[in-house]
């Protein structure tokens, strides 16, 4: 089934467009072009809009402009009522079938927006050999559920920004709904299984309503599976955050590879700061000890001269014993007071007491100048020792000084380099991608120790529900008179585990098939042949791309690989669904950058060998290294220009040159 | 009375070159960084050692000789000393003080100049500089030991 024909009328930027794809090669490959603005997204939003009533890319801007077409509001007369319509038109094997969506709006010229009438919507089947056969809006709705059902229509028109983000959110439900949907198992799952589920309840009842005991157990036995539904719904849902979390995660981390880490480069800097403050302030405090130091230095060093001559002076007034020894008269006078040196507290013999008497002796008949030498001989002699330890003070604390020096260069170096590295990214946007990620994490780790309780929760529920089946089973078997009713409730039970295993089965085939056909699909599609090893879908229905060492590598690949991974996922659904319904892709390389994009070109030419492939592009994206690829191949390729007054779509057919 | 002088003097027209060391930080009055004394030493120790000396013309009193120390009457006697040559000069405190001012009234100019002399910041530099150069050329173990 593709896509023959579309026609806009009045809808949106289209006031009265046709666009036909016709296939004319081997690849059936068609593209539209335009600006941003010309109406490329609202073309898929018109096909959406003609087969299921919804526009889901509407942009905002559209979203505050009515449906209906500007100027044809403007062109109306006062109370006409104006059509919107989209035709898209089918064909498989010369059978061709159209779906028609018709909005009627009457203009009011006082209100602002038209109002809406009615809506209509109606297929018609037609060939050659055979009449026209018209669909009312049930028929056309079943009709079309049969070449793309809305649930899994997602598949099939989508943007390339979305081709992008198809592995960021948690997909395994909509994956797992697709694969209901396709598997159409949905009559299982949504009919007939509650109904099973719902006669073994009302037998059971029927049951206990002739045995107290029977009753008894019964009401247990519902409680104990109503609270086992919620239960696993709650297990559902806890799995679903979990894989939230976890997406969310592998999202970070992509964002954030090759990214520093902010926080730790921010903590770093503040320390380094804090340690250049610190540094500062000791090469300050020793540069003032130093500068003390200096000073009183260089008024030693340069009396120096004088200092040595005075003592020398000194030393020789007493060898010539022309001034006394240098000793305290207080001492002196005390040790003969005590008969005991006061220093070394020996006993002092007649000898030293002679000796001592004598030194007090000459020191007090010295003269005023004997004295004044005394007391300049100690302070200059301190002077001449502080020089000589100031000096070797003053080599020590330049050393310190250079090193600190040498440190705080190293500190304001790492500075510069981190101010560099924070300049250079995006610092708002990484540090909320690291709490981001840290919240996931959180979250992820709560959710899995919720889980770890539930399913505790699940497994002893079980039990309980198994032994509660046993008692009545046990019960049953008692009651003679109820040997029908027992039979019904055996056989009820049989089919619901019957028609559970079947749903579960076909779950299973359904999984592996387009497990099976996505890695097919991927390895033939990908050029690099050699990075990948597997993909698998989960048992929660995630996809998860296996690298060659072996390790998950979803969340650190390429761009323009998740996209291919994401258009084998799709391409493998629609061969399972046995749905051949076209594919159409809007800004499918957006995300892509410029090495790939020839890649990707060559996927699409492959893609399109057996598929009908719409592309819509910007020109920027529609670059050389895509187009070698595309337009030797391609069959229409059009153009959207928008009108002077930019509120109308204006078509250009560009034939192959 | 006694006529030990109660205080020591510069010359009046070196009060704005003692003004001028506030330039340097190692110098700097203001703030009490150094106290006129310190700065008086300094100036003293220039003229010593540069052996240049000269007659106050106008005397303004600095800094009062309470203000010395047992170790700044030392130095001011080993001046004296060294300069006269004789021990006699200890009894004469005026003329210690008068030998320590004629000193510094020189040697202010000599510190004045060199502060002068280089460049912004290095003052400190040339100040390390002399002061290894003379130590080198001491020989401080004769007397000291």
């Amino acid at each position: 089934m593709r896509i023959d024909n579309i026609r806009l009328l009045n809808y949106r930027q289209f006031r009265d467009v046709e666009i036909s794809f016709t296939s004319q090669k081997k690849h059936d490959l068609h593209l539209i072009i335009g600006k941003n603005g010309s109406g490329k997204t609202n073309f898929l939003n018109a096909l959406n809009w003609c087969l299921y009533g919804d526009e889901p890319h509407l942009s905002i801007q559209s979203k505050l402009l009515p449906l209906l077409n500007l100027n044809a509001i403007s062109s109306a007369e006062e109370g006409a009522d104006i059509n919107v319509e989209v035709e898209v038109r089918f064909v498989k094997e010369q059978v061709y079938i159209c779906f028609v969506r018709k909005a009627i709006f009457k203009i009011f010229k006082s209100e602002d927006f038209p109002v809406h009438q009615s809506t209509e919507f109606e297929a018609t089947i037609s060939a050659e050999d055979m009449n026209s056969k018209i669909l009312n809006e049930e028929e056309a709705k079943i009709q079309l559920e049969r070449f793309i059902p809305s649930g899994i229509r997602d598949y099939f028109f989508f943007d390339g920004e979305r081709l992008d983000n198809y592995f960021k959110e948690a997909k395994g439900q909509n994956i797992r709904d697709a694969i209901i949907t396709i598997s159409q198992i949905e009559l299982l799952e949504s009919k007939i299984e509650p109904r099973l589920d719902d006669i073994l309840k009302e037998l059971r009842r029927a049951a206990g309503r002739m045995n107290p005991k029977l009753d008894n157990t019964t009401q247990l036995l519902e409680e104990a599976k109503d609270r086992y539904k919620n239960l696993k719904k709650e297990i559902q849902g806890c799995h679903k955050e979990i894989a939230i979390s976890k997406k969310g995660m592998e999202n970070c981390d992509r964002n954030l590879k090759g990214v520093p880490d902010i926080e730790r480069i921010e903590q770093e800097l503040h320390q380094l700061r804090a340690d250049k403050k610190h540094t500062k302030e000791f090469i300050k405090e020793y540069i003032g000890k130093k500068a003390n130091i200096l000073f009183d230095s260089s008024i030693c060093v340069q009396l120096a001269p004088s200092f040595q001559y005075s003592l020398q002076v000194v030393k020789e007034k007493r060898i010539n014993k022309e001034i006394p020894p240098p000793a305290s008269p207080v001492l002196l006078e005390s040790s003969l007071k005590n008969n005991q040196c006061t220093i070394c507290a020996r006993e002092l013999d007649s000898n030293a007491k002679n000796h001592v008497e004598e030194m007090l002796q000459e020191i007090k008949l010295s003269s005023e100048i004997a004295n004044q030498l005394i007391n300049i001989e100690y302070p200059l002699k301190n002077c001449l020792d502080r020089l000589k330890h100031n000096l070797k003070e003053l080599h020590e604390l330049t050393r310190s000084i250079d090193s600190k020096e040498k440190e705080l260069d190293k500190i304001e170096e790492r500075m510069d380099q981190i101010e560099k590295i924070l300049k250079q990214c995006n610092v708002e946007n990484v540090r909320k991608w690291f709490e981001q990620r840290k919240g996931y994490e959180e979250e992820h780790g709560k959710k899995q120790r919720q889980l770890g309780v539930l399913e505790e929760r699940q497994k002893k529920l079980q039990e309980k529900i198994a032994e509660l089946e046993n008692e009545f089973n046990e019960e049953m078997k008692k009651e003679v008179k109820n040997k029908e009713l027992s039979k019904q409730i055996n056989f009820c039970k049989k089919s619901l585990e019957i028609v559970t295993k079947t749903k579960e089965v076909i779950m299973h085939e359904t999984k592996k098939k387009i497990e099976s056909k996505t890695k097919d699909l991927f390895f033939e599609l990908i050029w690099k042949k050699e990075t990948f090893a597997d993909i698998e879908i989960s048992d929660d229905f995630d996809i998860n791309l296996i690298h060659f060492m072996g390790y998950s590598c979803l969340g650190s690949i390429s761009a323009a690989e998740r996209e291919l991974l994401a258009l084998s996922f799709t391409l493998a659904l629609h061969d399972v669904s046995g749905f051949e319904s076209p594919i159409i892709i809007d800004t499918p390389v957006a995300r892509v950058s410029d090495e790939n994009r020839e890649n990707l070109g060559k996927v699409f030419s492959n893609v399109s060998k057996d598929k009908q492939t719409i592309l819509l592009f910007t020109p920027s994206e529609y670059s050389d290294d895509i187009s070698k690829e595309i337009e030797r191949i391609r069959s229409n390729k059009y153009v959207f220009n928008l009108s002077a007054a930019e509120n109308e779509v204006v078509l250009k057919e560009e034939k192959y040159v | 009375m006694s006529d030990v002088p109660d205080r020591l003097n510069i010359d009046k027209k070196d009060r704005d070159l003692y003004n001028k060391l506030d330039q340097e930080e190692i110098l700097r009055f203001k703030g009490g960084k150094r106290t006129r004394k310190e700065q008086f030493l300094l100036a003293l120790s220039f003229g010593l050692k540069n052996n240049v000396s000269k007659p106050l013309n106008a005397k303004e009193g600095w800094f009062l000789t309470k203000d010395l120390n047992e170790e700044d009457k030392a130095i001011l006697n080993s001046i004296a000393l060294y300069n006269t040559k004789s021990v006699e000069v200890l009894n004469r405190k005026s003329e210690v003080f008068k030998i320590a001012e004629e000193y510094a009234h020189a040697g202010i100019r000599l510190l004045f100049d060199l502060m002068n002399s280089v460049q912004f910041g290095s003052f400190n530099k040339r100040l390390e500089l002399d002061v290894i150069n003379n130590f080198n050329k001491l020989s401080l173990n004769d007397v000291n030991e």
